[in-house]
């Protein structure tokens, strides 16, 4: 089950590589946030390979309006993600994809929410309208999430009731504090994610 | 009709081979549609054995995946979209040269509760 080619047939032990483990598992958290609010920083920070970009090539249909045109317009969007990888332990893979926050980015989410653990929405308190939508999104997706305040020169000693308020963080949300340059600190935020997950996980 | 081609100057990001000529112009592969980006691939001892016969692209994927990769290290590797990663890993699982590793998943959709206690205890071991 856990282990299957392409075509849905079961991977048998004989054509698993010398060397290869079975029963390995990928899973994924998303890091989610506007631009320069330290996304790739968090993943550098947990990753144990340097982060890598990919693309994700997205083709939707244009949202222009009387477009009288025979052939419909398509427009193609290439979206760039870095992401880390963090080897949990002998077949548990966990990937962190840091993904755009912009809005019209949006149509890739849902793909990429697909049987993620949950999400870590980071924040820039000095910019708080980059993250309103990430909020929105993961809250209306029924995706577990933490917000996680990347502490910032000037973003000390704010009171985490006013923080809740000002962000709409919906209650049972927790509230994290993170510097994303930090192993450690970023790890405890995936911990809150992880058990705030399992909390509400039947 | 003549085509501009400095319309896009930088569409294909400035690779040589374009995407397409890869996977033959599809952007679909009927066995990776469900393949999501953090699907891991192995290679298989079939794949290593045929590999030094393989186009560059698939032997480099089959190579790199003596160690578990996922679908988006391969896009990075071959510096080509994840959707193109997609259709070449899937065409090499198809010819069991690769062992495709996909999410464990619940009936809701998340991943089962067995794996977040134990995402949950390697985390607090770090």
């Amino acid at each position: 089950m856990d282990s299957v080619h392409a075509d849905g047939r079961a991977a048998t032990a004989t054509d698993v590589a010398p060397g290869a483990r079975r029963d390995l598992l990928p899973l994924k958290i998303l890091v989610a946030g506007g631009f320069g609010v330290g996304k790739t920083t968090l993943v550098a920070a947990l990753s144990e390979v340097p982060p890598l970009s990919t693309e994700q090539q997205m083709t939707s249909l244009s949202d222009g309006v009387d477009d009288t045109s025979v052939v419909p317009e398509k427009t193609t969007t290439t979206v760039a993600m870095d992401f880390g990888r963090v080897t949990i332990d002998d077949s548990l893979v966990l990937y962190l994809f840091g993904t755009p926050g912009q809005s019209r980015f949006w149509f890739m989410w849902d793909e990429l929410a697909r049987g993620a653990v949950g999400a870590v929405v980071l924040v820039d308190l000095r910019r708080i309208d980059d993250c309103f939508a990430a909020i929105d999104y993961f809250e209306n997706r029924g995706l577990p999430f933490v917000v996680a305040l990347n502490e910032f020169p000037g973003t000390d000693g704010v009171d985490d009731e006013l923080v809740r308020d000002a962000l709409a963080v919906p209650p049972g949300c927790p509230l994290v504090h993170v510097d994303a340059r930090d192993d450690d600190s970023c790890t405890r935020a995936l911990i809150v994610l992880v058990e705030h997950a399992l909390a509400r996980s039947v | 009709m003549t085509v501009d081609r400095r319309q896009r100057p930088q569409a294909d990001g400035g690779r040589v081979v374009p995407n397409y000529a890869f996977t033959a112009g599809r952007t679909r592969s009927l066995a990776g549609a469900d393949m999501p980006i953090e699907a891991l691939v192995t290679a298989t001892e079939l794949g290593l054995a045929k590999a030094p016969g393989m186009a560059p692209e698939m032997r480099a994927i089959v190579e790199a995946s003596t160690e578990p990769q996922s679908l988006a290290e391969i896009g990075a590797l071959l510096g080509v979209p994840v959707g193109v990663a997609r259709v070449l890993v899937s065409d090499l699982a198809a010819e069991d040269h690769l062992a495709v590793h996909l999410p464990l998943v619940g009936t809701d959709g998340r991943p089962r509760r067995e794996l977040l206690e134990r995402l949950l205890d390697g985390l607090r071991a770090r």
